[in-house]
């Protein structure tokens, strides 16, 4: 089940707020969260955040796409291998 | 033709019907680019043996391909799992400013302040958030690769100048002294 609206989206006071005081003096530096839960918010993009895996921080770029989705969907906890092959892909 | 020389096109997922074809899930930006191919390498173990396309189905990035001489769903079977291949020649030429993931193995990161990062070891192609590891000071670092991150790519002198987060290098840091 989805969460409620009402409730709106959750996001940890901490993280929100370091953002906020970020946001407030024009920093960007790397902000180390554990909060994997947090929803990413629009606040949010421009910002890198270490997001931790259980094991070690994975640093997340956040864009505009990223906005809705959890911080923990960025920084797998599992098979963390993704070696890239040889492969057709690549920035166009 | 060896691997070296080729690129990974995707992979064989399962026999498909009685006829001898199977479905491939193509693991590119632009699967359509590929809907005329011919032949194609198939890998054995390191080896790479060529076939020839008799029938091709292509729907998102999921291809049912038929090979030639292959008629019945117990010879389609020596396909399953195998990786396809084609080689690097055919991928088009990009523009400066654009690369293939795997070209930037070996470049080397430079900051906006001109501190050489290291060398680019491996690349990580995460969900939504693929990342590049470089070699620095004998430990990996993990760094996000983003176009806003990215300033200037030198495909001459193989150096990618990036804009890195302020403080990225000081987690790493941190997590040597625990």
């Amino acid at each position: 089940m989805a969460r409620s609206l009402k409730k709106g989206p959750y996001i940890d006071f901490r993280l929100e707020s370091k953002v906020d005081a970020m946001n407030d003096s024009g920093k960007k530096s790397v902000i180390k969260t554990w909060s994997r839960r947090s929803m990413i918010s629009p606040d949010f993009v421009g910002h890198t955040f270490a997001v931790h895996n259980g094991n070690k921080f994975i640093p997340v770029y956040v864009t505009e796409n990223m906005v809705g989705h959890k911080f923990g969907e960025f920084a797998p906890t599992r098979n963390f291998r993704g070696h890239i092959n040889k492969k057709d892909k690549g920035k166009r | 033709m060896t691997i070296g020389e080729c690129f990974q096109l995707g992979y064989v997922t399962k026999v498909h019907g009685l006829n001898g074809e199977v479905t491939a899930l193509f693991d590119v930006d632009t699967p359509q680019n590929y809907q005329e191919l011919e032949s194609v390498f198939v890998a054995y173990d390191e080896k790479l043996v060529p076939f020839f396309i008799d029938s091709f189905d292509l729907k998102g990035n999921k291809a049912i391909i038929g090979f030639e001489d292959i008629q019945s769903a117990e010879e389609a079977e020596q396909f399953k799992g195998k990786k396809l291949f084609l080689p690097l020649t055919i991928l088009p030429e990009l523009e400066d400013h654009q690369y293939y993931y795997h070209e930037l193995i070996g470049y080397t990161v430079v900051d906006t302040d001109k501190t050489e990062l290291g060398v680019v070891d491996q690349i990580y192609n995460l969900p939504g958030n693929d990342l590049i590891g470089v070699m620095h000071e004998g430990r990996e670092i993990l760094i996000p690769l983003k176009d806003e991150l990215i300033v200037k790519l030198n495909k001459a002198n193989k150096i990618l100048n990036m804009r890195m987060p302020e403080g990225l290098l000081d987690i790493y840091k941190e997590e040597d002294e625990n």
